[in-house]
């Protein structure tokens, strides 16, 4: 019952329907193209205000991936691995507007599994496409590294790895928003306060967790061994 | 049959935070120790204790989603 959507679309595009998550994640989307817009429209030498702002957070992912990658690979996917960390953290705050719960999309679509499955697939395909960018064919050594009997375990691990990051996103996310919503039916004021600070905590965390294990696989594809 | 679908969903999250959050004691706890001895590794230790963190949460994570499904068969 969780991994099918249980509320209606709001809309139709054509034959697709559009839930209220769709319509959240266009939102994150809109919020973080706008701000970087308008960050780096009248870009100055000594940066101010929005510019400052967004320069420090591009610096500081810049810092922290050369911290686990290498430095020419940190340069190369610091932009997609940052991204994941932005949209994700945007995603998992949206449900802190005050009266999220009843106008329509305004849920976290970290929420729903299905984005949760996309973003996964993405940095699946991202870990393989970096291996093949950093070693070539070499890459596909590693998966019969130490002797071709393990190549089923190595294609397993490979695809466990977007089931774990889904489902780990999704739990933390969705049983974070039940628990609230529950405490709500109970106590409606005051009682789940601090349940919603600690959801921004948690949401901090679930989007750092969600980057570093990406970054990790793709130190891991990028890396030397193979 | 109820009963037995809401005893399950009980187990599914109790069973599952029982191993998860004794892990998650000791590797904590280890974390705690290493940074006393040596602090200069903090960020270091700190970057793999939330990865070593998140994998053990995921076990429990999935007890809360077998949990959810259960309760949700219920009504």
């Amino acid at each position: 019952m969780i991994f099918a959507s249980s509320y209606s679309p709001i809309l139709y595009l054509g034959p697709v329907p559009v839930y209220d998550h769709t319509v959240a994640q266009w939102l994150v989307m809109i919020v973080l193209g706008v701000t970087a817009f308008l960050a780096t429209r009248n870009m100055q030498a000594v940066p101010r205000g929005l510019q400052n702002a967004w320069e420090a957070i591009v610096q500081l992912c810049y810092d922290f991936f050369g911290g686990v990658l290498d430095e020419h690979a940190a340069k190369k996917w610091t932009p997609i691995l940052a991204t994941f960390f932005l949209f994700i953290l945007t995603s998992n705050y949206i449900g802190l507007f005050p009266g999220s719960a009843t106008i329509h999309g305004f849920v976290p679509p970290t929420a729903d599994w299905n984005t949760n499955a996309c973003l996964a697939l993405i940095v699946f395909f991202t870990v393989q496409i970096s291996g093949f960018v950093a070693h070539g064919s070499h890459y596909l050594g590693h998966f019969i590294s130490p002797h071709p009997a393990f190549l089923p375990l190595a294609i397993i691990e490979e695809l466990v790895r977007p089931l774990s990051l889904t489902l780990r996103l999704f739990g933390n996310i969705f049983g974070h928003e039940m628990i609230v919503s529950f405490l709500v039916l109970m106590a409606p004021f005051l009682v789940p306060m601090p349940l919603v600070a600690l959801g921004v905590l948690t949401g901090l965390i679930q989007a750092l967790v969600f980057t570093i294990l990406a970054t990790s696989y793709v130190a891991a594809a990028t890396g030397e061994g193979h | 049959m109820e009963g037995a679908l809401a005893i399950g969903a009980g187990l599914a999250v109790a069973v599952g935070a029982l191993g998860g959050g004794i892990g998650q004691g000791i590797a904590g706890g280890k974390c705690f120790e290493s940074i006393a001895r040596q602090p200069e590794i903090a960020d270091q230790v700190r970057t793999l204790l939330f990865i070593t963190l998140a994998f053990i949460e995921t076990l429990t994570i999935y007890g809360l989603l077998i949990a959810f499904m259960l309760v949700g068969k219920i009504g």
